[in-house]
């Protein structure tokens, strides 16, 4: 579904990514694991265009989306929630909600129809649906940011740290909830500091390290959590 | 008593003009994050736009509005290609010198074009005298603060239920966002560019019964626009909304009971004082910039 194929990428002449290469399958949840200023980030800017890839290629159901500009991408069924919870803060729930449907604003009874999906999905946000986003709290911002994004009708999801912040139970909530997104047949690409978690939910997942990835796993044949924090923390390089 | 409604309707009228002007100037700000010293070139490009539409082509009050409208916001779609345009990926303080450029440009091609001598808007408006109670003005005055009021709800309405108006709005908020809804910042840009010149340009044209149109009347609207945009919080639409209509009734109590000659100054020392006690502006909190 998306391809990574030897991405460099970085802020002028600085350089963040060397190469990387990964692969997130049609229907898959795959995370992608790293430390701060690892790089990871930087790969998801890199997907949805607000950075430029100096080098290889981004590919999206077999087509190079490398010069696609970003306010195009959501239409080709990309879409991004973003890392620290980030809404219209100034905006009602609901408005923050159509915000992600802008890209396709000419079909009324279809995001009439997906709103109320977002809505049994997601009761809090009902309830609050007349409220300035920015009174939230950070869980209901992680699903307000979410259901922004179901708004747009993704077929490829990319979640930047949904668990950074929130306290356990609500981590809890979030990861069901992406379990949910999984089995509506959404592809997901998690991107996440939370070890725990992601070994939780993903089936597959990649560690970057320095800008690299350092090592790559299926989950599910029990990957120890002492061989993963190995690389995690630095040490091996990849085979 | 009545010499006080007076005054103040008088300052209701001088502040709806501050109002047209600073909504405009605090949208480009908040959505766009340009200081627009331009701004007050609109204010007398409409200003001429409805006095030639009116002496020249005879054309009545509500069509010269019209005109106006659509001149002015053509000018705005000009003014964003000039000086935004080309300005995308700079600093925003090169904004401030390009809009600058423009405006000095724009007076002088004013100057050189139409004249120093000064103009008044005489219309079939001008003569039909309104009486409320002791306050006393002309038609064409009295429609000024209506004027204002139908074009800010307008907005508001805009600003609020289309997905123009949401786009503008995500746009003010939080940029990059937006633009993974698929916002696309160019148009935003224009829309914004437009409106605001619109609101200016109509400001512009509906006090040039009340003030004489010359090429540098924008200086002194600018400053006062700026004024208001900082009374409100820089970017706040409604609170530029209350501090336009403030700053016009203060002026005028200010030239009635002190001294005309504080009358501009007076906007100034309230910025100043402003600024030092609480430089979020008087509305400033009401407002989240994430």
């Amino acid at each position: 579904m998306l391809k990574l194929d030897n991405i460099v990428a970085g802020y002028g002449r600085t350089r963040i990514l060397h190469g990387v290469t990964l692969d997130v399958p049609k229907g898959g949840l795959v995370a992608l694991l790293g430390g701060n200023g690892t790089g990871k980030s930087t790969v998801l800017k890199t997907i949805v265009g607000l950075v430029k890839a100096q080098e290889g290629q981004v590919t999206l159901a077999g087509q190079i989306i490398n010069d696609v500009p970003t306010e195009d991408r959501a239409a080709l069924g990309l879409s991004l929630v973003p890392q620290g919870k980030e809404v219209f803060g100034g905006m009602s729930v609901e408005e923050n909600l159509l915000m992600g449907a802008f890209h396709r604003r000419r079909h009324r009874t279809e995001i009439a129809g997906d709103l109320e999906g977002v809505y049994q999905r997601f009761k809090r946000l009902r309830e609050r649906r007349n409220v300035a986003a920015g009174m939230l709290s950070g869980g209901e911002r992680q699903m307000l940011s979410i259901g922004r994004s179901l708004m747009a009708r993704p077929t490829m999801l990319l979640l930047d740290e949904p668990s950074a912040a929130l306290a356990p139970r609500v981590v809890e909530e979030i990861a069901d909830a992406i379990l949910a997104l999984r089995d509506l047949g959404l592809t997901l690409l998690l991107v996440e500091q939370n070890v725990g978690m992601a070994l939780d939910i993903a089936d597959y997942i990649y560690v970057i390290r320095g800008g690299r990835i350092a090592f790559e796993r299926e989950v599910g044949d029990g990957v120890a959590m002492d061989e993963l924090q190995e690389f995690y923390l630095g040490g091996k390089e990849h085979a | 008593m009545d010499l006080f409604l007076q005054y103040l309707a008088n300052g209701v009228v001088i502040g709806s003009s501050y109002v047209l002007v600073a909504v405009g100037l605090t949208l480009i700000f908040g959505i766009l994050g340009v200081v627009n010293f331009a701004h007050g070139e609109f204010y007398m490009l409409g200003a001429y736009a409805g006095v030639t539409a009116v002496t020249l082509f005879g054309m009545p009050l509500p069509l010269a509005l019209a005109v106006v409208l659509v001149f002015s916001a053509l000018l705005g779609f000009g003014a964003e290609a000039i000086l935004h345009k080309p300005m995308k990926n700079r600093d925003a303080t090169s904004s401030i010198i390009s809009s600058f450029g423009l405006a000095v440009a724009l007076q002088n091609a004013a100057l050189l074009t139409l004249g120093p001598q000064p103009r008044l808007l005489k219309t079939e408006f001008s003569t039909i005298p309104i009486e409320l109670g002791p306050v006393f003005m002309p038609l064409q005055r009295a429609l000024i603060p209506v004027a204002m009021m139908v074009l800010i709800g307008a907005l508001y309405l805009i600003l609020r239920y289309t997905w123009t108006g949401r786009s503008l709005r995500s746009m003010s908020q939080h940029a990059t966002v937006a633009r993974l809804c698929g916002v696309r910042v160019e148009r935003v840009a224009v829309v914004t560019f437009m409106v605001g010149a619109a609101l200016a340009g109509v400001a512009g044209f509906l006090m040039s019964s009340v003030f004489m149109v010359h090429p540098i009347i924008g200086n002194m609207i600018v400053l006062k626009a700026f004024t208001v945009v900082i009374l409100g919080g820089m970017g706040n639409i409604l609170g530029a909304a209350v501090a336009g209509l403030l700053l016009g009734i203060t002026e005028s109590m200010t030239s009635a009971y002190l001294a005309n000659g504080l009358r501009d100054i007076i906007g100034f020392v309230i910025v100043i004082a402003v600024l030092l006690f609480r430089p979020q502006g008087l509305f400033g909190k009401a407002f989240e910039r994430s």
